[in-house]
């Protein structure tokens, strides 16, 4: 009977590079730079690293296929490294891995490396990546906001809202975003915006505007990661640790089954109670003190709080309002900014909320730092609400 | 008695005022149409979706499938065996496609009617031309089909043939818009050696004369035509195709049939109806009517529905007249594989799903079911959806993706028979859509690889029901 990885698996170093728009930096850039600051946060040696995995999600327009690019860029000498890829999902399939690798005994230390460079590109949002398949003789060519977008028209429709009133809501979303932004010196936008300006911003896909939709970024996040003896063994005594790292993809039903309303996400729902069961989590709403969702939309950010059973099904447009999920909320929810302020450099995004939480639960982040934090929950949501994969990780202390 | 059996006609949604574009033809001082309307094709529309949507619903199988347009996407691939998929036809459908003149339907109609055995003769039309030119607000985009058959309702009683090189109009690989012939040249010709002559004909081979025809479906190579042909036959029944003319423009190789349909819609049991294709000669047909005509009662409704178009630069982008940057966002590649299409391509342009062992329909197939307590690999039953009413379950607006028609309308679509489809939504009127709304599936260009010439089909959603013209 499989018993799981809580507490199994300790994070030892992390590092965060700004995300942003890099025109001076390449994808080797950002790699070394997220990279050295694990290193330096570990006290390991360069050379300890035994396995490392890569994730990149835009192999073909940026850091180039397979993980040798790490292995070039840090010089990794003959060790194993994969690259990984699962859509928006794809840091925290790098960091699973890793965290796999350690908790089954196979290595002491495992690298996880999230890297993403999008700005050579030459426009925002991500590209369409079309080959000529199967898919493409009859799926949309749909963008991610018009992907997105629809669990709006679909919420509304099964909630009987008003579409006013859930404007609002998720405006509130974005403007709690944009306010913890400013105090993060990593994230991309650190400017607050007033709600006028996001209620007025331009239409990008029914009815998300300007302002509720993250763009993508520049950036790379890493976590050194081995067990907790062996951190013990380096002079961390209550090392950060990993209770719980669940992973749920769809297999169809909602995009070709009849069931699914399209006001929520399955696999949101589905990683979250695994995680919940992994970790030992009873009461979500009571115990974890702050999450870092995948706000790639308002709308997003908003379901997923029903989905993570943190607000009640329908209720989350008025716990948004109310500020519960607030920077001083009862449990705050993008404290350095989300996908939406902090950035999306797609690759890195899973391993940049671990990063969050880690530093959170160290009482590193400075001007955001929460009050005695002790759960922290990130979740990492790859593809579209109709054909997803989520992941929901769940960090804390050893002790 | 062997005649037509079914009629079918598709216009597009949309209908340009033409007297807003004279308005914003105004400065050049060019002539050309300053009433009425021309109906205009979506971006993700051509000849051969027309011919396809004007050929929906008839008979499961048949022995030929023509497909006749002058207009045609391809020079090499046959539209008629494209459409023997997007019908769901049995692949032993001989098929063949017909062009090189307006009169091509009607000579292929003329051919399924002097033969053995069944056949669908579907026409298509998308011609272009150049802003300015007087061709450009005349011609309209749509669609007409005929069915032969050896019971029929319009009994095939008479004909005559011409083939007379009359240069009215050409269009060549050099040029491909329409080059006409001087106006007057045209009608006096036109009249006296091609069509006068061969009416007379027709009406001799059916042993009639002038005033036993009841109704007329004769396309005007220029305006004002029909009332020469008509002193000159004594033919004084009201001729259909005048009225598509200022409703849709003229259809080119659709025109007639759509005409041919509207005339079939008016007719009662026993009158006749004179059926002429213009174009390189002519063809005249004589039909008696002996009941009522399968289809033609959405021509009367074809002519009168539509959202009207009064913006000129959006009419040229449609129609192809004026190509705009739209940015790097429409740069990505729409390459079609052959072997993908060979494996998918029937299933794709039929929109065939498959039934599951516990009844379950679901697009596309799967080896395994999408059923959630299915275990292994089923057979499937091939289930078409082009037919099958369905419900919007999720849907947006999308502004940031590309399309040369924005907004890009998508989402998911839940059919009356169980299956659910995430898909393109098409021809959204002022309203837009919402979730719950009913919709009707089209066939619509998927994919346009215009690097390589090449174009792939699906089918979209698109609102149940069509708002009438100006309501």
């Amino acid at each position: 009977m499989a018993s799981g990885i809580k507490d199994k698996v300790a994070i030892i170093g992390m590092g965060c590079t700004a995300f942003g728009e890099h025109w001076d930096k390449g994808p080797e850039d950002l790699i070394v730079d997220a990279f050295e600051q694990a290193l330096a946060d570990s006290g390991v040696a360069r050379s300890d690293i035994q396995a490392a995995w890569m994730g990149n999600a835009l192999d073909d327009i940026n850091v180039g296929n397979s993980a040798l690019p790490l292995a070039h860029a840090l010089r990794l000498k003959t060790i194993p490294v994969s690259r990984v890829e699962n859509m928006c999902a794809t840091g925290t399939e790098a960091l699973r891995a890793a965290v796999y690798a350690v908790a089954a005994g196979a290595v002491d230390f495992a690298l996880a490396l999230g890297v993403e460079k999008l700005k050579d590109t030459g426009y925002g949002g991500l590209p369409l990546r079309t080959k000529g398949l199967a898919n493409d003789l009859w799926l949309p060519y749909g963008s991610a906001p018009g992907s997105f977008a629809q669990l709006a028209g679909a919420y509304t429709a099964k909630h009987r809202l008003n579409g006013d009133d859930l404007k609002r809501a998720m405006a509130h979303v974005s403007w709690k975003s944009h306010q913890n932004a400013a105090k993060n010196p990593r994230a991309h936008l650190r400017k607050a915006v007033d709600m006028d300006t996001i209620l007025k911003a331009p239409m990008i896909a029914d009815p998300l505007g300007l302002y509720d939709c993250c763009g993508v970024s520049d950036g790379a996040a890493c976590a050194i990661v081995t067990t907790p003896d062996i951190a013990r063994g380096l002079g961390v005594a209550n090392p950060v640790t990993v209770k719980a790292v669940q992973l749920s993809a769809s297999h169809g039903w909602e995009m070709s089954y009849g069931a699914w309303d399209g006001s929520y996400v399955l696999n949101t729902r589905e990683a979250a109670r695994r995680a919940y069961a992994e970790a030992g989590v009873k009461e979500a709403r009571k115990e974890l003190s702050l999450t870092e969702v995948h706000d790639c939309f308002s709308i997003t950010e908003l379901v997923t709080m029903e989905d993570l059973g943190l607000s009640d099904e329908g209720c989350a447009p008025a716990d948004i309002l109310a500020g519960r999920y607030d920077s001083d909320g009862t449990q705050p929810c993008q404290i350095d900014g989300g996908l939406k302020c902090f950035g999306h450099p797609v690759g890195a995004s899973g391993l940049r909320m671990a990063f969050e939480i880690y530093t959170q639960l160290l009482g590193r982040a400075g001007e955001r730092q929460l009050a005695a934090p002790r759960l922290g929950l990130t979740h990492n949501l790859g593809g579209a609400p109709f054909n997803s994969v989520a992941a929901v990780s769940i960090f804390g202390r050893l002790h | 008695m062997r005649g037509v059996a079914r009629v079918g006609v598709y216009a597009p949604l949309l209908r340009l005022d033409c007297a807003a574009a004279a308005r914003a033809l105004k400065f050049s001082g060019l002539a050309g149409r300053r009433d009425g309307y021309r109906a205009v094709g979506g971006w993700d529309e051509d000849a051969f979706t027309f011919a396809v949507e004007a050929a929906r619903g008839g008979a499961a199988a048949l022995d030929t499938l023509i497909f006749a347009s002058t207009s045609a996407p391809f020079f090499e691939r046959l539209h008629a065996t494209l459409a023997v998929d997007a019908l769901g036809l049995p692949r032993e459908t001989r098929t063949r496609d017909v062009a090189g003149s307006r009169r091509c339907a009607v000579s292929a109609l003329l051919d399924a009617l002097l033969a053995r055995g069944s056949a669908l003769i579907a026409a298509g039309e998308r011609r272009p031309a150049r802003p300015g030119a007087a061709a450009h607000l005349a011609q309209g985009d749509g669609g007409a089909a005929a069915w032969v058959a050896d019971e029929a309702p319009a009994r095939f009683i008479g004909w005559a043939s011409l083939s007379y090189d009359l240069v009215d109009t050409y269009a060549s690989r050099e040029h491909p818009e329409p080059y006409p012939a001087e106006e007057r040249f045209v009608k006096e010709g036109a009249a006296a050696h091609v069509l006068v002559p061969t009416i007379r004909r027709a009406l001799e081979s059916a042993g009639l004369s002038g005033g036993d025809i009841h109704h007329v479906a004769a396309p005007e190579p220029v305006a004002g035509l029909w009332r020469d042909i008509s002193r000159a036959t004594k033919i004084s029944a009201p001729n259909h195709a005048s009225e598509i003319s200022a409703k849709l423009g003229d259809l080119g190789a659709a025109h007639a049939l759509f005409a041919f349909a509207l005339a079939t819609a008016r007719a009662k049991p026993g009158e006749r109806i004179l059926l002429t294709g213009f174009g390189s000669g002519c063809d005249a047909l004589v039909f008696e009517t002996t009941g009522s005509m399968p289809g033609a009662e959405l021509a009367e409704a074809a002519l009168n529905e539509g959202a009207l178009l009064a913006d000129y630069v959006r009419f040229l982008s449609l129609n192809g007249a004026l190509d705009l940057d739209w940015g790097v966002r429409s740069e990505f590649e729409q390459k079609a594989q052959a072997t993908v299409l060979d494996r998918y391509g029937r299933d794709t342009l039929g929109f065939i799903g498959g039934r599951d062992c516990a009844g379950n329909v679901q697009f596309p197939k799967s080896r395994i079911p999408v059923r959630p307590d299915a275990d292994g690999p089923e057979a499937m039953q091939d289930v078409r959806l082009a037919d099958e009413p369905a419900r919007i379950v999720s849907v947006t607006a999308d502004r940031l993706n590309y399309t040369p028609d924005p907004p890009f309308w998508f989402g998911l679509a839940q059919f009356n028979n169980g299956a659910r489809v995430m898909m393109e939504f098409t021809d959204a009127d002022a309203r837009g859509f919402s979730v719950g709304d009913r919709v009707a599936m089209r066939l619509r260009i998927k994919s346009h690889d215009r690097r390589r010439g090449f174009r792939t089909y699906f089918w979209k959603a698109a609102p149940a029901e069509r708002p009438t013209l100006g309501g």
